[in-house]
């Protein structure tokens, strides 16, 4: 596949400065890792196809990846990543370097696609209060899970601070941004109370902002 | 608690809000919170903000979800899906805004504006003084052809600079719309050549950096209601 049309890249006053030349340079010499997804965002509000395109070829089977975990149907998927790009297209003008890089943008079109999805159809499984309280009972005495349901060391500058949660709120904290699980099916996934797991999904978010800052 | 400080004992209201925007990132909140959060972030810059901070940090860790490659057939399906949009409503606007002709071309028309706005300010009576100042360029490039001058949204004058070859069957279409209008309005058509005078009736008042421009339609002019030809002159106003 050829690179952007360099010449075709619109630079307007609100991103040109942010760009900058090596960007533009990357997206030039075509290479998988120092694709430059804001450049090729820019491209498509300026009507660019062959820059759409580019960010499918690259990141459609990882968008695929996350949208799938979430919605658990491959034709869904397929409909969520279709959307996915059409919105990328229709909504690119809106997208602001300033904001995040062009990556983080693209992933959470997709992502919120999905979620906005699974909870406007009720994914959920509804339990009666008085089932939830008896099984809250129960889990309650449950014993302490020690290990990690994700392999998520080595990936971003959250890791300091993700190390510092024990392991079963780390375990939260990606069932619900991975496989997209509402506070109830983690409670489900991960035996816990309710009640348990909303209260550290919130103190574990409260940790890592503390960590961060 | 072994993961809360004792400096955070007391929650403020900016914990909430980051809290609140890291759960509707998580994805945990309900379809009503997450509507409500999305509505909210919209006129709250600190939501906003805490919810494009947690994208950011959380972005990496999609990763953990493993690739899946497409169906064959699913670019095509993207690709038919976004057929009509560049050609009508979308394109014409932001590749417009996005082109840096056009912005080369507003670079210049600021030397071009000077010129035209010193010359209205002497050919003009003081009391039908211009409010507003529009010139008109070529997209492609960085010729001015038309100036608009207004008073109020009730009293705009559209002055030619030049002179424009209209191709046979075709009408040039006068068009403005403000930042924050879902799209833009017909002033009407527009002869080559000649000064045109426009008093419309129900027109929002005229607001700094309104955009006007003219495109190419079919004889009569676009039967949409929105442009639907190529831009030949485009320009955005400033206050005098």
């Amino acid at each position: 596949m050829g690179g952007v049309d360099v010449a075709r890249v619109p630079r307007s006053r609100s991103v040109a400065p942010r760009l900058g030349a090596t960007l533009v340079d990357a997206v030039k010499e075509d290479t998988l890792t120092t694709l430059d997804h804001a450049t090729l965002i820019t491209a498509c509000a300026g009507g660019d196809h062959q820059a759409l395109r580019q960010l499918y070829d690259h990141e459609g089977a990882r968008l695929l990846g996350v949208v799938q975990r979430i919605v658990g149907d491959r034709a869904l998927a397929e409909d969520i990543i279709h959307d996915t790009f059409v919105r990328v297209w229709t909504r690119a003008h809106t997208f602001d370097a300033t904001r995040g890089s062009g990556k983080t943008w693209l992933f959470s079109v997709a992502r919120h696609l999905a979620l906005n999805h699974i909870r406007d159809h009720q994914r959920e499984i509804s339990v009666d209060e008085q089932t939830a309280e008896a099984l809250d009972a129960e889990r309650a005495s449950a014993p302490a899970e020690a290990s990690d349901h994700f392999a998520w060391h080595g990936r971003g500058e959250l890791d300091r601070c993700l190390a510092a949660l024990d392991a079963d709120r780390r375990n939260c904290l990606f069932h619900a941004y991975v496989d997209g699980f509402s506070h109830q099916e983690i409670a489900t996934r991960m035996d816990r109370p309710l009640g348990t797991v909303k209260a550290w999904i919130k103190r574990s978010l409260q940790s890592l902002r503390e960590c961060l800052s | 608690m072994n993961d809360r400080s004792p400096g955070n004992a007391r929650p403020t209201a900016s914990d909430d809000i980051d809290t609140l925007a890291g759960e509707y990132v998580l994805g945990t909140l309900s379809a009503a919170e997450r509507y409500a959060v999305e509505r909210r972030a919209t006129r709250e810059p600190a939501l906003r903000e805490a919810i494009d901070a947690w994208e950011s940090r959380l972005q990496p860790y999609t990763e953990l979800a493993p690739p899946l490659t497409p169906s064959p057939g699913l670019w095509s399906r993207i690709e038919r899906s976004l057929q009509p949009v560049p050609k009508e409503r979308r394109s014409l606007w932001q590749r417009a805004w996005h082109s840096l002709h056009l912005w080369r071309g507003v670079g210049l028309a600021t030397a071009a504006a000077s010129l035209a706005l010193s010359v209205l300010l002497l050919a003009t009576p003081e009391s039908a003084a211009p409010r507003y100042l529009v010139v008109l360029t070529t997209p492609q490039h960085t010729q001015a052809g038309w100036v608009v001058k207004a008073a109020s949204a009730h009293d705009i004058a559209l002055v030619p600079l030049g002179t424009f070859e209209l191709p046979q069957g075709k009408a040039l279409e006068f068009w403005t719309k403000a930042d924050d209008w879902s799209g833009p309005v017909s002033l009407g058509l527009v002869r080559p050549g000649q000064t045109l005078h426009l008093s419309p009736e129900d027109l929002p008042p005229l607001q700094p950096n309104q955009l006007f421009e003219l495109t190419l339609e079919n004889a009569g002019g676009s039967p949409l209601g929105r442009p639907t030809g190529p831009i030949q002159f485009i320009g955005r106003a400033i206050t005098l």
